[in-house]
């Protein structure tokens, strides 16, 4: 449509990555969930609150972004899923 | 430079060792070496470790209950002296003897092929029992194990008070041992293995659409081979063209061109990796979603915002974005051939819209006829020097849905709008008094975010200000030793004389 080769080489400028401070990046929500159903699982003693935490846990990972490599918070998610799990299954006032 | 999959795994790799995640993984490590251990340690004799952390070994053999018999795993097998025999309460108690010995030898090895048969034997002995008989039974007992280990810890003489309510009730439950029923843990192991299952086959999905689009567009003698010098974002020769930012996000980028800096364009398409979000999508469906990002010279761009949208979209488009609410109105042309009626066009100015939205354009690809055809799949179009987003202000954006893999082909003439409308916004020059009019726009917002800054400049001004007079109060409250000041100027002074000295002396020397 328009006459002549567009390209410039010489005005080519290599990628750079856009960096993104983390308190701008949108929430996870997904960990959140891990997090809040992992508590839910320890405290309350609530077997599905901590399959719940780990399913999350299991997204939060899955949806990870390389830009966004944040994971205090799914490894905190994590613990708490865990952690929910062995007082759950293992513990001394677990229901057999 | 290349983000491939080789560079994602570096970056995971050189975060987990920086020292505080690191410290993360340790924790983990350790709470899963804990998890093993005690899996390990209570596969076989759960009550029997139990027993013994409540201390109830010698207990047991002190009180002539029943109380023994929980104690040990299976219940059947303690059981099996009392059913078989069929005594009164005293008789039992010597067989109780008999199973605490045996508990104390170790349980599993003499009870266990006795215990698989008298389960059948149990069963039929409670039909013969007559429960008001006999209290304080295994039986019961075991039922304590089941319902509350912790109970055991308090026998002291309550033989009959503790069993006679849960006989009753739970008397059918005594022979399972474990809970009742695993729904919970099945269905959520089943939703993991689906879970992992739709994340690679999704993961797969989602590559093959992005290197359908990449085969049609991006590789050699396609519209983007044509236009741009620089394709992807690697160095060499083989450098991947795609970059995978996420199991549903790749970007594309293209430099090299007249008019602009480069051009980049991010894929994002369904999560179809993630199960969570595909039943989601069941209520609130999205579509693969495709923008195109050109960043624009600074000399190649005049002063215009221009935005072309669905219908439906263009108030939520002119509301949410900050550059079309502040310079830009809603425009309606009438006495001309004009875009399709799906189609809003949203601009600083009339002239700029009829000027970029030429007639070929529209019988192309915008018009009544053209725009179901070849179209289709345009979500909009946003031409901005006042970009809100990101570090560059001079933007052109595109957004269109992308189609299957197979059906590629439907989105080239969009893809080739974008290479015309760089050039030709590249070239547009703005008539004089829009060029006034829109200098003027800027200039008047550009005023009022410097009112704005300057409160807030203000304010940190004043807080430096108080805070320099908060020190130098305290410098001057500090004067406690003054004479120390003094002395230590002195002290100054001399160590300089002393060093201008030698100097002299040398030069005298010579």
């Amino acid at each position: 449509m328009f006459p002549g080769d567009p390209r410039q080489p010489t005005a080519a400028k290599p990628y750079v990555h856009p960096v993104m401070n983390p308190v701008d990046l949108p929430p996870d929500y997904s960990s959140l969930l891990a997090v809040m159903f992992g508590v839910v699982g320890v405290m309350l003693r609530n077997k599905a609150g901590s399959w719940l935490a780990l399913i999350f846990c299991v997204q939060s990972f899955v949806n990870m972004k390389n830009v966004e490599t944040d994971l205090k918070q799914v490894v905190m998610a994590l613990t708490f899923a865990v952690m929910g799990m062995v007082t759950n299954y293992l513990g001394p006032a677990s229901k057999a | 430079m290349g983000r491939s999959g080789r560079g994602e795994i570096h970056r995971w790799v050189g975060s987990l060792l920086r020292f505080d995640r690191l410290s993360w993984w340790l924790v983990v490590l350790a709470v899963l070496a804990l998890l093993g251990q005690e899996i390990v340690r209570t596969s076989g004799l759960v009550v029997a470790v139990s027993a013994e952390f409540e201390g109830f070994g010698d207990e047991l053999e002190e009180i002539e209950e029943d109380l023994g018999e929980p104690f040990v795993v299976p219940p059947p097998v303690l059981k099996e002296p009392g059913f078989q025999n069929d005594r009164g309460p005293p008789s039992e108690v010597e067989d109780d003897d008999e199973t605490v010995d045996l508990k104390s030898d170790g349980i599993s090895t003499p009870s266990s092929p006795s215990g698989l048969v008298k389960d059948s034997e149990v069963k039929k002995v409670q039909e013969f029992w007559d429960e008001d008989e006999f209290e304080g039974l295994p039986e019961e007992t075991a039922e304590e194990l089941i319902v509350t280990p912790p109970r055991e810890t308090s026998p002291a003489g309550s033989k009959q008070s503790t069993p006679t309510a849960a006989a009753a009730a739970t008397k059918k439950q005594v022979v399972p041992k474990g809970p009742q029923t695993y729904y919970i843990e099945a269905v959520s192991i089943l939703f993991l293995i689906a879970y992992i299952t739709v994340y690679f086959v999704g993961r797969k999905r989602n590559e093959k659409l992005a290197l359908a689009w990449a085969a049609q567009f991006a590789c050699k003698d396609g519209v983007f081979d044509k236009n741009f010098s620089l394709l992807g974002t690697g160095d060499g020769v083989d450098s991947p063209l795609l970059m995978k930012e996420g199991q549903n996000v790749f970007k594309f980028y293209a430099s090299g061109r007249r008019y602009c800096e480069g051009l980049l364009a991010t894929m994002d398409f369904q999560s179809r990796h993630d199960l969570i979000a595909l039943i989601w999508y069941m209520i609130s469906p999205r579509k693969d979603e495709m923008t195109v990002d050109v960043f624009m010279n600074e000399d190649s761009m005049d002063s215009l915002v221009f935005a072309v949208a669905r219908r439906k979209n263009a108030k939520t488009m002119h509301k949410e974005r900050a550059d079309l609410l502040q310079y830009a109105s809603i425009i309606n042309v009438t006495n001309r051939k004009w875009l399709s009626e799906e189609l809003t066009a949203i601009s600083e100015s009339r002239e700029v819209a009829t000027d970029l939205m030429t007639d070929a354009l529209l019988e192309q690809v915008f018009g009544e006829k053209a725009f179901e055809k070849f179209a289709s799949h345009f979500i909009s179009m946003h031409f901005t020097d006042q970009s809100p987003y990101g570090a560059h202000r001079k933007v052109l954006q595109f957004k269109f849905t992308i189609p299957s893999e197979d059906r590629m082909a439907e989105m080239s003439r969009l893809i080739s709008t974008v290479t015309y409308f760089i050039d030709a916004v590249g070239r547009y020059k703005l008539s004089p008094q829009t060029r006034l009019k829109a200098e003027n726009a800027r200039a008047k917002v550009a005023q009022e975010a410097f009112k704005e800054n300057q409160g807030a400049r203000h304010e940190a001004l004043l807080r430096k200000k108080e805070e320099r007079r908060k020190a130098l109060e305290e410098a001057e409250a500090a004067k406690l030793s003054p004479e120390f000041m003094r002395k230590r100027e002195e002290k100054e002074r001399a160590r300089q004389l002393k060093k201008a000295m030698p100097k002299i002396k040398m030069t005298r020397a010579h």
